[in-house]
């Protein structure tokens, strides 16, 4: 599948450290939340980019192969450890499997795409306002991102538009043991 | 966890200049605050004409090719991807004095300094890196 990222990166042909030093100076123009995709051939680049993503403190979503050119997906984290949960309800991950509700899933598409829950449904954050319609407003929904920081955003918005059973998971995806879905 | 990564450059052939700035500017690119210090032959892999005609070990000449295959960047090209992001280099007083070089002999934006100038920013370094 082809995966929505906000800006790309080709560092194809380029040996380490330039994906590294390359990904460093484009990261620059990306703001907190967006995705950035780097097209590399340099096959370190896999464990590098994960490892430069981890010390620097950006999101590090997966990598793809094809036609021998990998494809590396970051997502910029200014400050997510700084998380602050307003939104009430909560409810915790462990108690929303096999519930009736609907997961709604607002990371990004490729974050999504590298695992999610089964059932959950995907509506990235920016989206949200534009597909809406597509949400019940008599169903319960359970939002899940990473952390819990973008779905308290979203629970937010849902209420706001007269949504009434709407829970905020916690801790998110990064406490998800289960199975993981994939779709890439 | 210590944010400076200390390196000293004391052989100046072909391969020691690549391990030298590949660590340098993967750690610069990665947040980390670098220093070389440039001490005897390392001093070479920041001399204006020098760093364009490295060596390699007797030997080894065929890696030449490898290297073009491999697209990896020229010394130069690094020097300045390392001073563009922020590693400082260090050029030891002494070396330069015993062969007669002048800041005028290396790339600009070079330091002078000797053993303690290094030694001070070393000191809370993690890694310090010998090549």
């Amino acid at each position: 599948m082809s995966i929505k990222a906000d800006f790309q990166l080709d560092a194809k042909g380029l040996s380490c450290p330039m994906p590294i030093v390359k990904t460093k100076k484009a990261m620059a123009d990306l703001v907190d939340g967006q995705i950035l995709e780097v097209l590399a051939t340099d096959k370190g680049s896999r464990a590098d980019i994960a490892a430069w993503a981890e010390t620097v403190g950006h999101r590090y979503i997966g990598t793809t192969e094809e036609d021998a050119v990998l494809k590396h997906y970051i997502r910029k984290c200014e400050n997510d450890t700084i998380v602050e949960k307003a939104f009430e309800p909560t409810i915790e991950l462990v108690e929303v499997v096999g519930k009736n509700g609907l997961i709604l899933d607002v990371r990004e598409e490729v974050e999504f795409a590298f695992g999610h829950i089964d059932g959950a449904l995907s509506i990235p954050l920016g989206d949200l306002e534009a597909r809406i319609s597509e949400l019940d407003k008599e169903q319960e929904i359970y939002v899940i991102c990473r952390t819990g920081k973008r779905s308290d955003f979203v629970a937010q918005r849902l209420v706001a538009n007269g949504f009434a059973k709407v829970y905020n998971v916690l801790p998110g995806m990064t406490a998800w043991t289960g199975e993981l879905i994939k779709t890439i | 966890m210590s944010n400076k990564v200390a390196i000293i450059a004391s052989n100046g052939g072909l391969f020691d200049a690549y391990k030298v700035f590949n660590i340098a500017t993967a750690a610069a690119a990665s947040d980390k605050e670098v220093a070389i210090f440039f001490t005897f032959e390392g001093l070479n892999l920041i001399h204006k004409q020098g760093m364009h005609a490295l060596s390699m070990p007797a030997g080894t000449e065929h890696f030449a090719e490898g290297f073009a295959k491999a697209n990896v960047p020229a010394i130069p090209q690094l020097v300045e991807m390392a001073q563009e992001l922020g590693v400082k280099f260090i050029a030891c007083q002494m070396t330069m004095d015993v062969m007669g070089l002048t800041t005028d002999d290396f790339v600009a934006g070079i330091e002078v300094g000797g053993a303690v100038t290094f030694l001070e920013f070393a000191k809370d370094a993690a890694p310090s890196l010998t090549f």
